[in-house]
């Protein structure tokens, strides 16, 4: 029996005691959120405080939790040169287009004195071992580590320097024993990563189940064993409009139709995988998309100057970039071959397996079968249909990987209705009407210019910033993606207090940011 | 320059935004059944199949007519309205503190003229003109504040039913009749249509529908049987059956603008929604009901009266929405609807010409809470009648009211619309007839 199915065990043992999150609508006494960008509530390309405050943690939090919820809190500033990811918002494009462009960037931290671990620990670009292992952050380090050090404030001469994600959460869990609750969602970037990048290699994108068991299983031996705790699963990444908007057919960029040549559909081109080899005929240099290929957003940038078009078609004849590793590293392309897209699929499933048979009697929210129904038939709430459309349907932002805020309630409605149903509880559901009708675009501040620099297309420049929130592997880290900024994520942070003065909360979940 | 992204609102539009016209506007009875045809009945609870004794059993139970031996002639027509009637809204959505309430000042005049002309001692005609289903449901503020705007701000259902009828006594103590009935129908139904704003990830509205579809340019055909009995002359018992009645709906649906006052919005929701007029299609399954009642003569003036129907609403399994021209996919859905009883109890009391009226009736509702909605809240009720009248052998009148006390109509935990809430509903309708007998 090796360590990880003793620690398994153990963990198995201690889950059993989880009693069922109390029945009724009692509110615990704390509350802490592990997990990734989804849970720190990342936005359009950024993480800042307009977004954070409705994340789906903090929109749980005014319902479980009697305390005050703590955000590592992000101010939104200007555009900048910096590196600091950008926040998008959606730009006119006459006559009748729209498309994405940044309008304000990460500024500084706003709650980095606070005395003790946040209560939202969602690290984003974390994967499942980083919330074990990722122990140490360094503001002039890689990208996690940078997110690290504003998220987990674990770095050098810090009191948390040392811990991890899962240690901090104990920090604040344990001496709550029973009254306190833990949610965990992470595992997403363990697929998201290789969606997004184009590169779907087993072993170097995509962890294999057994890593993926031992490190969830490290995530749960890590937890107070009085801690109720609720589980979401991983969804269909392939499903999300970063994937999803861009047919695999050319369109005419003005009608959206489909263009017909000779009375049949025209696919656009790639440069085939292992499981579809592409022979070239001339003059076009790549081949044409199989059916069921999915092309990521990125492509539109290259489908604007004529890549991936025939030259049949008035392209250029050159192929989309497909991800793949060779000799001189990791290769990030625009394209999911249907291979990939079922590998993709087929991993979901067997880490989903994973997390379902390892939770014990947690509360398990199916994100993945929710996800599905709403990507196959959208959402209806009060006559409003909202779908997964880029741009106008309402659930994703303007990165179209990350839920809007209106998408984030809904995550919270379904953590809320898991628990209700698994647990015979009442607790009340999100009101939608606080998300739907308020009109969330980036905020840069009074004074400061709304779009810096003219229209910016939604291009590789924030395909970066999209990335560096869903790095999937460590082999991603430091791929050299065209025109990726190389500087720091999130600006330096300030040095954590060591005797921090005591700061007085303020009940209901709300954030000091609110006032 | 990048591929743009073209505001891809939904070739499916029409097809949301009359998503939510499948079902009409309550009645009081049960479901949209207006049963409210007569005075007299009317005072009594409804509960008149087993009495049937002037011209309104044509609606009640056309048997009745064979025992009546005078050319008869009876118009009348009913009010239908409501007291203050409210929403209360309830989390996830629209959320506690959205609230709304019933236009209360909107009222329904129903009119209805009965004839019954003996043709030999056994054979008698009768002919009825009623609308035994239909009114509305409007909502106060509906394009401001009225959170179910986009589900219905104004539903309409109006029938006009032509129903003649033979009656045949078999025995002194037993008829029986049939008859035809051609029902008129149309639709008024509106809506707002929402859309998210792309330029803030917030929805707003952009559209108003409105689907009308006249009353005299639809119609379908059905019939009906009765038989009445009477085993002494203080004593009668009844039963009518209605068939089922599908009306096959043909109008147009609008669309208007709702400006957001962004003027780039503006024009790329005009660049993508079908604003104008639209063919539609539609259709509604009127239900079957068969109403089974006695009447007991106690002597000394006192009548009283009892009643059990049953409507087969069931057959209301589903309401389509077609778009002839394409513009939009067509709409089936399922409505979920149940069979549903009435029982009902009246007693009239005669003083020489005069003669008071009350009665009582439970109605059960035959719609599932996941479909109750701002289209229709209907609900359980209790109703309360009350009536008076004056009659002579050649001509009388007649006066009754309900008061309807819906029960609270909680929609907290599941619903088609996901529009979570308490309705919270009162009616009130009151009669007149005249009648004239030669």
């Amino acid at each position: 029996m090796n360590k990880n199915t003793l620690r398994f065990a153990a963990l198995t043992a201690a889950l059993v005691l989880f009693a069922a999150v109390p029945a009724g609508a009692q509110q615990f006494a704390q509350y802490v959120a592990l997990g990734d960008s989804l849970t720190a509530g990342w936005q359009s390309g950024c993480l800042v405080q307009r977004n954070q405050v409705t994340s789906y943690p903090a929109q749980l939090a005014q319902i479980l939790y009697s305390g005050l919820f703590e955000l590592p809190l992000v101010q939104e500033g200007p555009l900048t040169n910096s590196g600091s990811p950008k926040c998008l918002g959606a730009i006119f494009v006459p006559p009748a287009s729209l498309s994405v462009a940044p309008m304000s960037e990460m500024a500084n931290p706003l709650n980095a004195a606070l005395p003790q671990p946040y209560n939202d620990l969602g690290i984003p670009g974390a994967e499942v071992a980083d919330l074990t292992t990722l122990t140490h952050g360094d503001i002039n380090g890689t990208d996690l580590e940078q997110l690290s050090a504003l998220i987990l404030r674990n770095v050098t001469h810090s009191p948390l320097d040392g811990t991890s994600a899962v240690n901090q959460a104990g920090l604040l869990l344990g001496p709550a024993g029973s009254a306190g609750l833990a949610t965990l969602w992470i595992g997403n970037n363990n697929v998201l990563g290789a969606s997004t990048s184009g590169i779907v290699v087993d072993g170097l994108t995509l962890v294999s189940p057994d890593d993926f068991q031992a490190s969830f299983n490290d995530i749960l031996a890590g937890l107070p064993p009085d801690t109720h705790l609720v589980v979401a699963n991983i969804p269909n990444v392939t499903a999300i409009p970063f994937s999803t908007t861009i047919p695999p057919v050319l369109v005419d960029p003005t009608t959206r139709q489909p263009v017909l040549i000779g009375g049949s559909l025209v696919p656009l081109l790639g440069q085939g995988d292992s499981a579809y080899p592409c022979t070239p005929e001339p003059p076009n240099r790549g081949c044409p998309l199989p059916p069921g290929t999915l092309v990521n957003l990125p492509a539109s940038a290259l489908l604007g100057i004529g890549v991936g078009i025939p030259v049949e078609a008035g392209g250029t004849g050159a192929p989309l970039p497909h991800g793949h590793v060779d000799a001189t590293g990791p290769h990030a392309g625009v394209t999911l071959y249907p291979d990939e897209v079922s590998l993709l699929l087929e991993r979901t499933g067997q880490y989903n397996d994973i997390i379902a048979s390892s939770i014990g009697s947690a509360v398990l929210v199916d994100a993945n079968a929710a996800f599905n129904g709403i990507a196959a038939h959208g959402y209806e709430i009060g006559g409003i249909t909202l779908t997964t459309s880029f741009l106008t349907g309402g659930i994703f932002s303007y990165d179209g990987v990350h839920p809007s805020t209106i998408g984030y309630t809904i995550v919270a409605d379904q953590f809320i209705q898991a628990i209700n149903t698994q647990t015979a509880s009442d607790y009340p559901r999100p009101d939608f009407a606080n998300t739907l009708f308020t009109p969330n675009p980036p905020d840069p501040g009074t004074g400061a210019s709304v779009v810096a620099g003219g229209p910016w297309n939604y291009s590789f420049d924030m395909w970066s910033d999209v990335l560096g929130t869903t790095a999937a592997t460590r082999a991603l880290r430091g791929l050299a993606l065209p025109t990726v900024a190389t500087t720091r994520m999130v600006p330096r942070l300030p040095a954590p207090a060591r005797a921090p003065a005591a700061r007085e909360g303020r009940p209901g979940g709300k954030q000091p940011a609110d006032d | 320059m990048s591929q743009r992204f073209r505001v891809p609102l939904p070739r499916v539009f029409l097809a949301v935004a009359v998503l939510g016209f499948l079902i009409c506007s309550p009645a009081y009875p049960s479901g949209f059944q207006v049963m409210t045809q007569g005075a007299r009945a009317t005072g009594m609870g409804l509960a008149f199949a087993g009495v049937a004794d002037d011209p309104t059993a044509i609606f009640y139970n056309p048997a009745g007519i064979a025992f009546q031996e005078h050319f008869s002639a009876e118009a009348g027509f009913a009010v239908l309205g409501r007291f203050p009637s409210d929403f209360t809204g309830a989390n996830p959505y629209p959320g506690v503190g959205q609230n709304g309430s019933i236009d209360d000042t909107q009222q329904f005049l129903v009119p209805h003229v009965y004839v019954v002309a003996p043709l030999t001692a056994e054979l008698n005609f009768g002919l009825g003109i009623d609308a035994p289903y239909g009114l509305g449901l409007r909502w106060n503020n509906p394009n401001t504040s009225w959170p179910g705007r986009y589900i219905s701000q104004n539903a309409v259902i109006r029938t006009t039913d032509i129903n003649p009828n033979f009656s045949y006594k078999l025995f002194p103590e037993l008829s029986i009749a049939a008859g035809a009935d051609y029902r008129f129908s149309g639709l008024q139904l509106e809506r707002d249509q929402a859309a998210v704003n792309p330029f803030t990830g917030s929805v707003v509205d952009v559209a108003h529908a409105k689907l009308y579809s006249g009353l005299t340019s639809n119609g379908g055909w059905g019939w009906n049987v009765a038989v009445m009995w009477k085993p002494t002359p203080a004593i009668g018992i009844g039963a009518s059956y209605r068939s089922k009645i599908t009306v096959d709906y043909t109008g147009t649906i609008t669309l208007t603008p709702r400006l957001s006052g962004n003027p780039v919005f503006d024009g790329l929701v005009a660049a993508t929604i079908p604003f104008g007029e639209h063919p539609v299609t539609s259709s509604i399954a009127f239900p079957a009901s068969l109403n089974t009642g006695a009447g007991i003569n106690f002597g000394d003036g006192w009548l009283l009266s009892l009643e059990a129907d049953w409507t087969e609403w069931s057959s209301f399994a589903a309401l389509n929405i077609l778009f002839p021209d394409g513009v939009a996919p067509d709409v089936h859905r399922p409505t979920a609807w149940t069979d549903s009883w009435a029982y009902r109890g009246g007693i009239e009391k005669k003083f020489g010409d005069w003669a008071l009226r009350v009665g009582y009736y439970y109605d059960n509702t035959p719609q599932p809470t996941v479909d109750v909605g701002p289209i229709l809240s209907d609900n359980d009720r209790n109703v309360y009648s009350f009536g008076f009248g004056y009659n002579t052998p050649q001509w009388g009148f007649d006066v009754g009211g309900l008061y309807i006390k819906f029960k609270h109509r909680d929609v907290l935990t599941e619903s088609t619309d996901n529009f979570f809430g308490t309705y919270s509903e009162v009616g009130w309708a009151g009669v007149a007839d005249l009648r004239i007998s030669f």
